[in-house]
């Protein structure tokens, strides 16, 4: 494409010492043609912005290309209204790492230029794709998470619906008696106050309720959700969704080996409320008195036939459950029978003020649970802690039963994506089909970690789903108790809120947030294969009846993982593709082989990798000069095209750096790292038809925070490289 | 099932109710075990006590642990107190578990003669009052008087023990160097009650106490001088609940005042080592570390060094909480570590501050073959040695 393109070099933070400026304007000028290169002793200062600006307005600049720090730093100050900015990273990958005034180090800052020149031939200032939107949000599940996002998007000025299931907003915490302390000294029990909120919910004049109903279907995308309410047989247009379904307690009668449904007197901590609620705090068998209460915590938690995870509350449910008891007979003894208490928080607090009421603690490994011989049970444990069997006879056994998601029994949003009607969690399997099986593969994610939650990014992206406009909040995404699911109802109400914002003006939302790319199709040479379609990690792609993709703008996220899947490369975006990667590698100049100075391409994931690199510049750590860094959106777009192209242009190896996978994963697209993989697994039969050993193709996971091992992943690279002697496609 | 033990919490909440307040506190990290001073001997004690198991026998009401190797093992040191993060306070709850032993008859061999002792004599030696001020010999010892300023308080241990009595000569000595208004009562004085308490005899404690606040008010005591921190430690801490409010000060307390004011002086260049032991009851207990470092200080030519567990991680010598009357086997002994520790130092005395700890230590030194190396002195006893 033509551009009027306009250099710059900052030369502050040590980079106009680092390298020869002149030398590197000259190739600007001359070998990529750019319109001026012009360098600058602090760009990003009131009088560098206004340097720039200067040019644009008076030379027409469309492109301002600027060599400088990493474009992850001074996004704020480095923007000029809507004009076009690249960024080649002069500093943090260039000046902080490499020797100053060398003549490898001046290669590589004029390699960037060549490689920026070369990419702009083959693209594009992204046009944004603009529709007309809604910014109602639908809001699933009348509960405390439920009724706090409404109020809180309908504070923010927002039209909402809310569809609730039950005859009554208020949720699980209809049945809740009392609730946990949450006053400072954490001591006193707090009255169930759900009522206020249904209030304030059913007296807003923003917020519509429809109860006894369920969601119908879903359809359309981000912005123009078309949603059926069935039950009030309403139609409702919404933008984006909160999912607030909450949870259901585990299914105790899967706890037969507690006493269960085996003794009259063992109940869950969910019938307890019910029985504190009706003043009935009595033995269930005979009406007797509770003298002795054990609980039993995690009943049916972290326990790998049950539910493997915790459920944060339990602990403190039984905590405050005690104070049923002691409010009731301050005579009555209780026992916590614990695997690990887990007080988070101020709950710590409320655990210590239990213990010095006298409430006894055990670390046991339940043995039984039988009926005692006049009503009540009898519990043996292993007492842990003393290392000897003990038998406690009571009144009630209470079972601290956990939290599943809503969303794991039942259908609750039915959505119309070709990639099924319901939010992925990560223990949901993953079908990746390679280039020349006919057969799928599945890849089996059976994830203990997150049984069955919604997460899309558990680690730094709460509320997020892999369903670009529909965050979920409160149990439903996580097991967590009030407090914290109306943290959640907040920020899912405002992502919701932020999402339509950002695509009503042609953004993409998190991660790649005010992205105005997407992916176009050229639709007229697609075979129908579906690898797009199934390998989208957000559900972007709809199919007609012949399996051709049917794009959605608002649901992508623009990580262009369909570019990796597409065997035809007919997939790109205005400013990053096949191509534009292509060029970037044909613009890189690789020495011939008497000049001994190898070249090594690496594709960098610009969510983990390319920050470590940063963050190993930052501490001044020095690695080899000879590796050319090309940063993608997501190592899931890989194209073995590349190292196809790369091996036969005489680069002596090709690295590949992406974010870690796995359960405790930090990939920003879900699967990108894992795709890579699996796409790289292929590059053998590349390699062996240029007879080139496999050992110069290398893939690394690099973990954000473990920046201080990149260097040494790069330099023993260079070193294998070098047993291997130079590529023999070399001129 | 036959073999499990059924709890019986009533048990659990009368000790409680007997002073263990903190008993259910406890969690069950085991920091107290942990950093218990027996983990660092190889023994059958090491094996058989542990604060944390013991504490939660006594909340589920469970017992086992009756034995002189477990339940009368703690030297009260309160290491363990100063590291629990739910402010447990171990030691009031092995007392109160002893306690509820002994109101229903059961005194361990060792403590049954020392108890008579002090039922009879009014001090734990098996000797008469009336050789309660043998320790003074030739020395000019005024008596209290309503005039007098301060009242010593010897510790028992330094009015009857052979070797412990230069200790309360030492002190005599410097109060006289000194210029101080003090005076000692006598055979009327009982024995402060501390470690009787310690062991559960909390009636013969009560008695012991309150037959002391009588006499010191009868004789219009305000304030006390003690040799032993344990005798501090009770007057300050536990009389003032049975009605006795003395102004209470261990010697080395005064002694650095004096020092500081330029009242006392030492002239003689010792051209020492010395190491400084902590006794658990002047430093945890009392939170006393820096009067008795700068006492030595002030010894011309002495080099005090710091032992590597020091101040509020000192380790314990082994005779609190009544086991200075019981027997330890050789290789058990917490003395043993400080006299090693001190010789790690190079030190040639071991020096501290309270009867119990060197009467522990010395016999660590002679058990451990150590007399030529080092010797184990009290603070005063040094002072003494450098008075010109």
């Amino acid at each position: 494409m033509e551009h009027k393109l306009g250099v710059y070099i900052c030369t502050g933070c040590g980079i106009g010492d680092a390298i020869d400026i002149e030398a590197v304007a000259k190739i600007a000028t001359d070998d990529v043609k750019a319109a001026l290169c012009k360098n600058h002793e602090c760009l990003c200062s009131e009088e560098g912005h206004a340097f720039v600006q200067a040019d644009i307005d008076g030379e027409g600049l469309d492109v301002v290309a600027l060599a400088a720090c990493s474009m992850r730093e001074k996004q704020a100050e480095l923007t000029w209204g809507d004009t076009w900015v690249e960024r080649i990273n002069y500093r943090e990958q260039l000046a902080w790492c490499h020797e100053p005034n060398d003549e490898d180090t001046q290669w590589l800052a004029e390699d960037y230029i060549r490689m920026l020149g070369a990419r702009l031939g083959v693209t594009s200032k992204p046009v944004p794709h603009i529709e007309e939107m809604s910014d109602r949000v639908l809001v699933v599940g009348g509960g405390i998470t439920g009724m706090n996002a409404a109020l809180f998007a309908a504070k923010a000025g927002k039209e909402v619906v809310i569809v609730e299931k039950e005859d009554a907003l208020g949720g699980f915490l209809k049945r809740v008696h009392k609730r946990f302390p949450v006053l400072p000294p954490y001591e006193e029990l707090e009255d169930n106050d759900i009522a206020s909120t249904v209030e304030a919910v059913a007296d807003h004049d923003k917020i519509t309720v429809y109860l006894s109903s369920t969601i119908g279907k879903i359809d359309g995308a981000p912005g123009n959700f078309d949603v059926t309410v069935d039950g009030a047989g309403a139609s409702e247009k919404v933008g984006s969704i909160v999912m607030a379904a909450g949870f259901t307690p585990y299914d105790a009668s899967k706890l037969t080996h507690l006493g269960y449904g085996e003794v009259k007197d063992v109940v869950t901590s969910v019938e307890l409320e019910d029985m504190a609620s009706e003043g009935k705090l009595v033995r269930p068998s005979d009406e007797g008195d509770l003298d002795t209460v054990v609980f039993i915590q995690c009943a049916g938690s972290r326990d790998a036939d049950h539910l493997p995870y915790c459920s944060t509350t339990c602990c403190s449910v039984s905590l405050k459950q005690t104070q049923y008891i002691a409010d009731a007979n301050d005579e009555a003894k209780t026992y916590v029978l614990y695997k690990d208490m887990r007080t988070p928080g101020q709950w710590e607090t409320f655990y210590q003020q239990v213990q010095k009421q006298g409430t006894i603690f055990v670390k046991s490994e339940i043995k039984s649970v039988v009926a005692g011989d006049d009503g009540g049970a009898v519990v043996t444990i292993e007492d842990v802690l003393l290392g000897e069997d003990v038998e406690i006879e009571c009144d009630l056994v209470v079972l601290a039963v956990g939290q599943v998601p809503a969303c794991k029994s039942e259908q609750l949003l039915k959505l119309g994506y070709r990639q099924g009607p319901e939010l992925p969690s990560m223990d949901a399997k993953l079908e990746v089909k390679s280039d020349d099986d006919e057969e799928a593969e599945v890849v089996d994610r059976k994830d203990e970690v997150t049984g069955g939650f919604p997460n899309s990014h558990f680690i730094c992206f709460p509320y997020e789903t892999r369903r670009t406009g529909i965050y979920a909040a409160g149990p439903v995404r996580q097991p967590m108790d009030i407090a914290s699911a109306v943290d959640d109802a907040a920020g899912a109400a405002f992502k919701a809120i932020k999402s339509v914002a950002l695509m009503s003006e042609g953004k993409s939302v998190h991660p790649r947030v005010g992205d105005m790319s997407w992916p176009d199709f050229a639709l007229q040479r697609c075979t129908q294969c579906k690898r797009c379609t199934e390998e989208c990690p957000f559900g972007a792609l709809d199919e007609d009846e012949k399996g051709t993709p049917k794009p959605n703008p608002t649901r992508c996220r623009r990580c262009g993982i369909c570019m990796g899947a597409c065997p035809e490369r007919i997939v790109g975006f205005a400013d990053y593709s096949v191509q534009s990667i292509n060029s970037m590698i044909k613009g890189i100049y690789v020495a011939e082989e008497w000049e001994e100075k190898p070249a090594v391409l690496c594709l960098v994931c610009e969510n983990d990798a390319y920050p470590a690199l940063d963050m190993a510049g930052t501490a001044r750590m020095k690695y080899s000069p000879f590796v050319r860094f090309v940063t993608m959106r997501c190592l899931g777009g890989l194209n073995l095209q590349w190292i196809a192209d790369a091996m036969a242009k005489g680069f002596d190896g090709v690295l590949l750096l992406g974010c870690k996978a796995g359960d405790d994963y930090q990939c920003h697209f879900i699967q990108g790292s894992e795709l890579a993989q699996t796409r790289l697994s292929k590059v053998q039969e590349t390699l062996d038809r240029l007879m080139l050993e496999s050992e110069r193709v290398a893939f690394h996971e690099i973990e954000i925070d473990n920046f201080g091992a990149v260097p040494g992943i790069i330099d023993d690279f260079m070193e294998k490289l070098e047993a291997l002697g130079p590529n023999p496609f070399k001129d | 099932m036959s073999d499990a033990q059924n709890p019986e919490p009533e048990l659990g909440e009368a000790i409680a109710e007997m002073g263990a307040e903190t008993l259910y506190w406890c969690m069950q990290c085991g920091l107290c075990t942990g950093g218990c001073p027996w983990r660092l001997t190889d023994g059958d004690i090491n094996k058989e006590f542990n604060a944390r198991k013991l504490q939660h026998q006594g909340q589920l009401g469970l017992e086992g642990y009756e034995s002189d190797n477990n339940l009368f093992a703690c030297t009260t040191c309160g290491l363990c107190v100063a590291r629990c993060p739910r402010d447990v306070n171990a030691i009031d709850n092995i007392r109160s578990i002893r306690m509820m032993l002994a109101e229903g008859g059961t005194v361990p061999q060792s403590y049954r003669p020392i108890v008579g002792s002090l039922t009879d004599n009014g001090n734990p030696w098996m000797e008469t009052r009336d050789k309660r001020t043998a320790w003074i010999k030739d020395l000019d010892v005024p008596t209290y008087t309503e005039d007098t300023e301060y009242l010593l308080y010897v510790c028992c241990t330094s009015c009857y023990d052979a070797r412990s009595q230069k200790i309360a000569r030492a002190v005599a000595t410097l109060l006289n160097k000194a210029g101080v208004s003090w005076g000692i009562i006598g055979e009327e004085e009982s024995c402060c009650g501390e470690s009787i308490r310690k062991i559960g005899q909390e009636e013969l404690f009560t008695t012991l106490a309150e037959g002391n606040i009588e006499l010191f008010k009868s004789k219009g005591v305000k304030k006390i001088i003690t040799t032993s921190p344990h005798c501090l430690y009770t007057f300050a801490n536990e009389y003032p609940e049975l009605g006795g409010e003395f102004e209470v000060q261990h010697y080395t307390q005064l002694l650095a005042a004096l020092i500081r004011d330029g009242k006392l002086k030492m002239d003689k260049d010792l051209d020492l080592t010395v190491a400084f032991h902590d006794p658990c009851y002047l430093g945890r207990h009392c939170d006393i570390y820096q009067d008795p470092r700068e006492v030595l200080a002030a010894l011309p030519g002495t080099r005090v060094m710091e032992m590597t567990r020091n101040r509020e991680s000192s380790i314990c010598c082994g005779g609190g909480g009544g086991r200075v009357w019981m027997e330890t086997p050789p290789g058990e002994r917490f003395g043993d570590l400080r006299v090693n520790d001190a010789l790690a130092h190079d030190a040639s005395v071991l020096v501290t501050t309270c009867p119990y700890c060197t009467i522990m230590m010395e016999a660590s030194v002679l058990g451990l073959d150590k007399d030529e190396e080092i010797a184990v002195k009290d603070v005063a006893e040094l002072l003494v040695d450098a008075l010109a």
